[in-house]
């Protein structure tokens, strides 16, 4: 995972470092004379500082190239446009006119960096299993989603997840549009052997749900999980049912699901179903299709809410609980 | 649909209008800009790169021909290195063929396969659709329904767990059919297993037509996945879906190039007629931002009687009553308005969104209403006092407020199609220049 957008970002990385350290060699050695602090040490100490600790002050120029690469790299693996200047500021504010410390660390310097930079842009993570545990059951999370993300394999592996995880669930059928989801999603949740509550094809998704969270309520239910049609965020009267959803069953949580193959258009959806229905925490699909890792940078960065989930394969067991740490490390090749 | 790269590239060439001499700097920028526009839109990155610099030394280097400004010189290499990239639609011929569906998942395969049996079927030929997708709980199901719904025979077997098996059987079943559609399960290029398996199955089919079906949101991915592919079976086709979201489609631009293929059809709706003949001029001009009569006019030939709407009166900006109305009976034949008006040239135009976000419903009632005006009222709306308001609401067992609520949807309109025509002379007379390049 993440690998080609790892491979790139080091050999930019290896730039910066190296256009730094031309930086420190033609800038004029920054002479501590003038610190008092210093001027009483040792000689001994004061050669070590001019060699290893000597400042320097970078400018725009000197990184200018490498970050332009960044910029393509970045644009390459999928970061969205807005994104990707946002990462691209961070780094060059980062990076420019304070005085800098220069020896050992430069490598570090720039992976400091670029940590924060990416950090900054894809927030805190999500756990789910502690939001359930300190909310009242059944906790009712809604699945929201443009058409062939994945929202109806998610929920099964979801359901499997939380299942494993010694919470009950029950999972309502919620799209009753698309020939075929009713089917799907009930041979889905009888092998992960989690009851679903379906009415007819065409019926009102909202009944649907509602009927499920009855159950839940009746059985002691701890989870309800709602599927929903997918829906482009551009139809008017489909957004409006999405509202409708939300309105009546008042979920705990909306998550957005879309997948990590996405392109620019992501950010514009995901902004748009944040706007409309909103959403809580994202879950990334098809994170196993040598996925460049810049849906889930953009997406995050867009709407500033956590991802919970990566579904990587077609199995029930393939979903990982989503952390930013450990996407960041990865990225920078430490993980 | 694809009118947010129109824009970006729009801007970008706004700042070329009214140089009259072309310099380095302007067309260094124009560059940068028509990067950045290529790029959030999901076209690859070396794809631009290179569509960039070939678009700055023609522009730079070629003699504008007399009589055209800079900006049209520009734009009209923009233009064809364009169409260079995304090349010829890929043929459909209507002899017997067996047609085998590729995609990752999720794609929409399935909903295009059963568009896919429609298209054939109205062109009056026999079609079988085969399910080889023996994973996705449901595949069989939703392929069935569909097929179902415009009685194209669909086989497939629940309890049949090997793909290939299906196919073979499936291909003896419909000896008899003209057309034949194999719908995969979604697989990516990773997935070497399931790379083996459609490898199987296009020697078995021996298909014609072996067609890539991509999500129109598709980001960088698409080349790499394209090329897996290809190098797989032989991509011959692409089809885009999806493109009534958001998206801008620039990955399709992708797996083109890398397939050396051209795009088939593009999917642009949920119901299953939503399946529109790719056009590669149209595709340009609309990303563009310039609209495509030829299309529109093309659609309209397919679906309704060419004097039912006269586009020609509407560019004309009379826009009455009464086109309303028949572009309102229209709508079901042709898509929704907003896919009628994407393919009007409308420039820099802003439609209101307001406009859309007429329900089909309120469309129905509308129609009702108007059928209660006199034959004066529908030609000039602007005779209709609040007398006529109250005939009108009682004659059609509506509201006043109703009618007073259409007639302003009525100005609304004609609004944003006065604007249209106004503004946008100058980029009607290059398509027609365009028309003649082709």
């Amino acid at each position: 995972m993440f690998d080609s957008l790892k491979n790139r970002i080091k050999t930019v990385q290896e730039k910066l470092s190296i256009n730094i350290q031309a930086a420190a060699l033609t800038s004029p050695p920054s002479l501590d004379e003038g610190k008092g602090k210093q001027g009483k040490i040792r000689l001994t100490e004061k050669v070590r500082t001019l060699v290893r600790d000597r400042e320097l002050i970078l400018s725009e120029k000197d990184i200018a190239e490498p970050l332009a690469e960044l910029e393509l790299v970045l644009l390459e693996n999928d970061v969205a446009f807005p994104t990707t200047e946002a990462i691209i500021s961070t780094l060059r504010g980062e990076l420019t006119g304070k005085r800098r410390r220069i020896g050992s660390s430069i490598d570090t310097l720039v992976v400091e960096s670029l940590r924060s930079a990416l950090r900054g842009v894809l927030g805190s993570g999500f756990d789910i299993t502690t939001y359930l545990r300190t909310h009242e059951k059944p906790v009712k999370i809604l699945f929201t989603g443009v058409n062939g993300t994945g929202k109806t394999t998610s929920i099964a592996k979801i359901a499997y997840f939380l299942r494993n995880k010694g919470f009950s669930v029950v999972i309502a059928s919620g799209d009753t549009y698309r020939a075929g989801a009713q089917e799907q999603l009930s041979t889905l949740a009888q092998r992960v052997e989690t009851k679903v509550i379906q009415h007819q094809p065409g019926a009102d998704p909202t009944a649907v749900i509602f009927d499920a969270v009855q159950y839940a309520n009746a059985h002691h239910t701890d989870v309800v999980l709602a599927d929903t049609a997918g829906r482009f965020h551009n139809r008017a009267n489909l957004m409006n049912q999405l509202e409708k959803i939300k309105r009546v069953i008042k979920p705990d949580l909306i998550i957005y699901v879309d997948e990590a193959v996405a392109g620019n258009d992501a950010v514009i959806r995901a902004e748009e179903f944040n706007r409309l229905v909103g959403t809580d925490a994202i879950m990334l699909t098809k994170a196993d299709m040598d996925m460049k890792g810049g849906a889930a940078i953009s997406i995050a960065h867009t709407i500033g809410k956590p991802i919970a989930f990566l579904g990587t394969g077609q199995a029930y067991e393939d979903l990982k609980p989503f952390s930013p740490d450990v996407l960041v490390g990865e990225i920078l090749g430490e993980a | 649909m694809l009118d947010t790269l129109g824009t970006s590239l729009k801007d970008a060439l706004r700042k070329l209008a009214g140089k009259t001499v072309i310099d380095r700097a302007a067309v260094d920028e124009l560059g940068r800009d028509l990067q950045r526009a290529l790029l959030q839109a999901d076209v690859n990155v070396k794809l631009v790169l290179r569509l960039s610099q070939t678009i700055k030394k023609r522009a730079l280097e070629e003699e504008p021909p007399k009589g055209m400004g800079v900006r049209e010189h520009v734009l009209r290499i923009v233009y064809q290195e364009l169409v260079n990239l995304v090349g010829e639609a890929a043929p459909v011929d209507l002899s017997p063929q067996v047609i085998l569906m590729a995609g990752l998942q999720g794609s929409g395969k399935t909903t295009t396969t059963a568009k896919l049996a429609r298209y054939f079927q109205r062109k009056g030929l026999r079609v079988g659709v085969i399910c080889a997708d023996t994973f996705r709980p449901g595949a069989f199901d939703q392929l069935q329904t569909l097929c179902a719904k415009i009685n194209v025979p669909c086989y497939g077997d629940r309890h049949v767990k090997d793909a290939i098996t299906l196919v073979k059987k499936g291909l003896e079943l419909f000896t008899q059919m003209e057309v034949v559609l194999i719908d995969t399960q979604g697989r990516h290029a990773l997935e070497a297993e399931l790379i083996d398996e459609i490898i199987q199955i296009s020697n078995i089919a021996q298909a014609k037509h072996r067609w890539l079906v991509i999500d129109a949101a598709l980001g960088q991915q698409a080349s790499g996945q394209a090329r897996r592919f290809h190098e797989a079976i032989g991509i011959d086709g692409v089809l885009v879906t999806k493109m009534d979201g958001t998206a801008k489609g620039g990955g399709a631009l992708s797996a083109v190039a890398e397939t050396k293929s051209g795009i088939v059809f593009i999917g642009n709706g949920e119901t299953i007629e939503d399946l529109e003949r790719f056009e590669p001029g149209s595709y340009i001009s609309r990303l563009l931002g310039m609209g495509d009569l030829k299309m529109l006019a093309e659609r309209a030939e397919e679906v309704i009687k060419p004097e039912e709407v006269d586009v020609n009166a509407i560019l004309r900006g009379r826009f009455t009553l009464r086109d309303m109305y028949k572009q309102l009976e229209a709508l079901n034949k042709m898509g929704p308005l907003r896919q009628l008006m994407s393919m009007l040239p409308m420039g820099g135009m802003e439609i209101p969104q307001d406009a859309f976000d007429v329900t089909s419903t309120k469309m129905a009632r509308y129609k009702v209403i108007m059928d209660s005006m006199t034959e004066g009222e529908l030609d000039d709306p602007s005779v209709i006092s609040s007398s006529r308001i109250h005939r009108i609401a009682r004659g059609a067992g509506a509201a006043p407020e109703e009618v007073k609520e259409l007639l302003k949807y009525h100005r609304m309109m004609q609004q944003a199609l006065k604007g249209m025509r106004g503004s946008k002379f100058n980029l009607q007379r290059l398509m027609k220049r365009f028309g003649k390049a082709q």
